[in-house]
């Protein structure tokens, strides 16, 4: 509702330019927006995932279990961790409650939600095959992915020399998936390998319909666009590429799968210092590339339309981690890798004063006055009051309301609020255990400290509570 | 937009609005498409629809200004509204004749009717090449008075009562008030559930969160409080911060921010989970007596006795637009429009006003009521039946007013639908729900009461009621006839919650 008074000067601006606000709850490494962009998700160093309201900057659920990698689901319902101790969690934000654990042989790099169904999901694994596991049922049922690409297949009868093919062999099973990821309708799975190749795995089968040998170094991160058609690419050569794909959801009626051809369209790298990336993600739109450099405390910001860098976002004093765009917003996160402290970078629109003061107007310059012909026209109040009721002669809608332009509810998802806890523990210093003795720690009791402030008044009722938080919390 | 307000404020939009004048439209240049298609794949390629509005060729706005950009929004509004009325000028002005010089809800009727059968064969003439579209059935005519009769009193505040509000789902009604208690009634009993106590002075203000488990109230003890419905406590933080009376709060409609306006000329934007105050909007000279959230949380609006209204933006906290009467009167309320369009204003001249901010002027005003001293408040409703689309449909204002009558307006037609005269005192404050289909108002005045209205339809046993003179002497008589309601057996219950005074026809009927 507010986009039609907000300035459009303001609206237009596509990209963040000032840090703007730091969130700090114990040392987050890893972020995460939910689609609709009022919640982000935080995975803290000692394994607890801090949920911010974006809105009001407080911390909305606490769930406590190993992080390092947040995904959620489409609707901000659930949201699936996924962690070096070998685990993945699928967290249903109603209540907090842990709706699957699924345990695998190896530490877990990445772990994302099928776009549309929350109980399937793939993963990959360290120097292990990824797997797409269904968790509809509690035994979570595992489906291994190939790694090894996809081969041309010997044409017109063609001898093939054992020797190249126990070769070739050989050098597929050395390739691993570093990281796999669904496409925007989830019939497939891109992943890429350690050894610089992009592999397109139909979701249905399992099976490998095309591969691209994209560079040499390790693929370290994969991201899509918000268009489902831009793939951004970080591997460890240092280089970022964004490629064009194919519309996959045409496969089978415009389009064979021998016909898919990804197209590097640009590449951004740092030419003189050719320092790597840490991470690297698309804008809201994705127009913009935007990545945190090692050992520099800069997120750079480049446009796709030209390939062209175009700002640097500047701030704070240490190396960032993992960077994320606002879903709808030109608003940037990204972590800190010393603090662990979340900055934002967004606009700052400045007030307009003449919204302040109605019969002022803000001019560009000089305006001569031209004086209305009746401007100074004396009628009797009561006249003046009549003429003007008989001038509301519209007919004005007030229920209905306006389909809301640009926001994702146009899948016919209904968007999930996150409860409201009232007692959730407000910790920006990230104490939550607190050194009782010598050698001995104990959670702070939520609330603790507050009995100053809140002294007066139901005493006993307040006493209560706190007890009763307190033992839950010691439950958990 | 604020070059434009430069221009003399009241001339007649339509007279130069583009929906009429096509040939205009026409001659706009073909680097205008041109722009337009730009714009258009490059909405494509973004996969979002650009936020500005996209009439960039109605560039035809009553200011002098150059800033295209500037005046978009406030033209689109404008000729998205008058591309919905009507399409003939000349058809405009038989219906502007017919409302200006009836009195009585008739004229309107006919007009609607009158103007539909314009608009359809002007359709088929202009498509003569095509098969016939099937004309849809005549709207019946609007309902010119409404039914509203009462159910239940609920008395057991020992002073006036100040606020009262519907549960988000409805089935129950909390009431505050200068005896500093807060009390919740089960809607479809009206029997009191609970009294929560604690504040230490009266309460101005009340809020359901959305989720409806909790309420927060505002008390001349400069604090709000938040009471839980379900355990029936009180949450152990209280909210303090403001240095006079709370005013009035409301909820964003997520329930994570709560909005107060006080009698220290402060608004403050409170994070609900923290129990802090997340931000203050500093901008009013007065205290600030009503505060209302848009739907979808968007925007804020405040307005204060010094008569400002003013417009905030959620998210970064500024004031967008201010809205002022020339006189100033001091401004005791404010609230959204159901679709966030409009806002409508209690002023102690004893008019609510329909604003349109967007083009910061009066659409609508509202009289009838008696409102010069105290803040009054109401809301938006819906009436007519839910089977037949009116366009636009069919809703009404409803207000309190200080000689004990409640008072509901048609929107469009400004008309009085009905007056229901049982408060003794002030009426202070009304507001409008639906509870298994069943649309009902409650009200609340300074006569301690807590009263529940609900509609009655015309062709039950209840006998239509000509004006709303006589629905005036049907409720004050309190005629026995009406057995249904069971008024006579509740107004005898007293606030006591004793089962026996309640009739078992009134659990059955809701």
């Amino acid at each position: 509702m507010n986009l039609s008074l907000v300035d459009p000067f303001v609206l237009a601006q596509e990209y963040p330019d000032t840090l703007t606000e730091k969130l700090s709850s114990g040392h987050a490494t890893c972020l995460s927006f939910n689609h609709k962009g009022d919640y982000l998700a935080s995975g803290r160093v000692d394994g607890t995932v801090v949920i911010f309201d974006i809105e009001t900057n407080g911390v909305a659920r606490k769930l406590q279990g190993h992080t390092r990698q947040i995904h959620w689901s489409r609707d901000g319902r659930y949201l699936l961790t996924s962690s070096q101790d070998w685990k993945c969690i699928l967290w249903d934000l109603q209540d907090g409650s842990r709706v699957r654990t699924v345990r695998f042989e190896a530490p877990v790099y990445i772990a994302q939600l099928h776009p549309f169904n929350h109980l399937l999901f793939v993963a990959s694994l360290f120097e292990d095959q990824p797997v797409l596991v269904d968790v509809s049922s509690p035994k979570p049922i595992k489906r291994i992915l190939p790694s090894a690409p996809l081969r041309a297949q010997p044409t017109n009868g063609e001898e093939v020399d054992p020797a190249v093919a126990a070769k070739q062999a050989a050098q597929d099973a050395k390739h691993s998936t570093c990281v796999t990821i669904f496409t925007a309708f989830g019939n497939h799975i891109i992943a890429g390998t350690s050894k610089g190749w992009i592999n397109i795995i139909e979701t249905q089968t399992c099976t490998t319909i095309h591969s691209m040998r994209l560079c040499n170094g390790v693929v370290i991160l994969l991201r899509l666009a918000s268009n489902g058609r831009d793939l951004l690419v970080n591997s460890s050569d240092r280089v970022i590429r964004t490629v064009l794909m194919p519309d996959l959801s045409q496969l089978g009626i415009d389009l064979e799968a021998s016909a898919i051809k990804l197209h590097v369209e640009h590449k951004f790298q740092d030419v003189v210092n050719r320092l790597s990336w840490n991470h690297v993600t698309f804008s809201s739109t994705g127009e913009f590339v935007t990545a945190t450099t090692f050992m520099n405390p800069d997120i750079y910001v480049w446009e796709r339309s030209h390939g062209s860098l175009v700002k640097i976002l500047e701030g704070p004093r240490e190396e960032l981690g993992v960077v994320e765009w606002h879903p709808s917003r030109p608003m940037v996160v990204a972590c800190g890798l010393e603090t662990g402290c979340i900055y934002t970078w967004s606009i700052v629109s400045p007030q307009k004063w003449s919204a302040l003061a109605p019969d002022f107007g803000e001019v560009e310059e000089n305006v001569e006055y031209m004086e209305a012909e009746d401007e100074f026209d004396v009628h009797p109040a009561e006249q003046v009051h009549q003429r003007r009721l008989d001038q509301e002669d519209e007919e004005p809608d007030v229920v209905t309301i306006d389909a809301v332009k640009g926001v994702v509810e146009a899948d016919g998802i209904e968007p999930f609020n996150v409860p409201i806890l009232l007692d959730v523990e407000d910790s920006d210093s990230g104490e939550d255990v607190v050194a009782v003795g010598p050698g001995t720690m104990r959670r702070r009791t939520p609330g603790a400290g507050r009995e100053a402030v809140n002294g007066t008044g139901n005493g006993d009722v307040e006493k209560e509570g706190a007890s009763g938080r307190a033992a839950r919390s010691r439950r958990r | 937009m604020d070059k434009s307000r430069s221009a003399p404020r009241r001339r007649n939009p339509r007279a130069i609005s583009p929906a009429e004048s096509s040939s205009d439209e026409l001659a706009a240049g073909s680097e205008h498409d041109e722009a337009e298609r730009r714009r258009a794949s490059w909405t494509i390629h973004k996969g979002f629809t650009p936020q500005r509005p996209q009439q960039q060729d109605r560039r035809y706005s009553d200011s002098e200004s150059t800033d295209e950009l500037a005046v978009d929004a406030n033209e689109y509004w404008r000729t998205s509204r008058s591309r919905r009325r009507s399409r003939s000028p000349v058809n405009r002005h038989t219906r502007r004749d017919s409302e200006s010089q009836g009195s009585s809800g008739e004229p309107v009727d006919e007009d609607m009717e009158s103007s539909n059968e314009q608009e359809a064969p002007g359709d088929t003439d202009a498509w003569s090449d095509r098969s016939a579209t099937p004309v849809p059935p005549p709207v019946p005519p609007k309902p010119d008075h409404l039914n509203y009769k009462e159910k239940f009193v609920m008395r057991g505040h020992i002073r006036g009562v100040s606020a009262v509000q519907f549960s988000p789902d409805c089935s129950m009604i909390a009431s505050a008030g200068a005896d500093s208690d807060l009390k919740v009634w089960d809607t479809a009993t009206g029997r009191l559930i609970h009294t929560f106590e604690g504040h230490l002075a009266g309460i101005s203000t009340l809020a359901w969160t959305p989720d409806g488990q909790w309420i927060a109230t505002g008390s001349d003890d400069k604090t709000i409080r938040f009471w839980n419905v379900k355990t029936l406590r009180a949450h152990p933080r209280i909210f303090s911060g403001h240095h006079n009376y709370v005013y009035q709060i409301a909820f964003t409609p997520k329930g994570n921010i709560l909005v107060s306006g006080s009698y220290d000329e402060a608004v403050f934007m409170w994070d609900v989970r923290r129990g802090s105050v997340m931000r203050s909007l500093p901008a009013h000279s007065d205290p600030v007596a009503g505060i209302d959230v848009v739907h979808d949380g968007t925007l804020i609006v405040s307005c204060a006795l010094d008569g400002l209204i003013r417009i905030w933006d959620t998210i970064s906290g500024q004031c967008l637009r201010t809205l002022v009467m020339e006189d100033n009167p001091p401004a005791t309320c404010v609230k959204f429009s159901p679709n966030g369009h409009y806002v409508l204003a209690w002023t102690l001249d004893g008019c609510i006003r329909m604003w349109s901010y967007l083009e910061s002027r009066v659409i609508k005003t509202f009289q009838g009521h008696v409102n010069n001293k105290y803040s009054l408040s109401g809301c938006f409703g819906l009436y007519g039946s839910p089977n037949i689309k009116y366009e636009p449909p069919l809703a009404f204002a409803v207000s309190g007013s200080e000689d004990g009558a409640i008072i509901f307006w048609d929107i469009v037609s400004k008309q009085i639908l009905q007056r229901i005269d049982v408060h003794e005192g002030v009426v202070l404050g009304v507001h409008a729900g639906t509870l298994n289909g069943k649309r009902m108002i409650v009200s609340c005045g300074m006569d301690k009461t807590v009263r529940l209205f609900e509609e009655v339809s015309e062709d039950g046993s209840q006998p239509g009621e000509e004006d709303a003179a006589s629905a005036d002497s049907n409720m004050r008589d309190d005629h026995p006839t009406d057995d249904a309601d069971g008024d006579n057996a509740m107004t005898d219950a007293s606030g006591l919650p004793s089962a026996a005074a309640t009739p078992a026809e009134d659990v059955t009927m809701t």
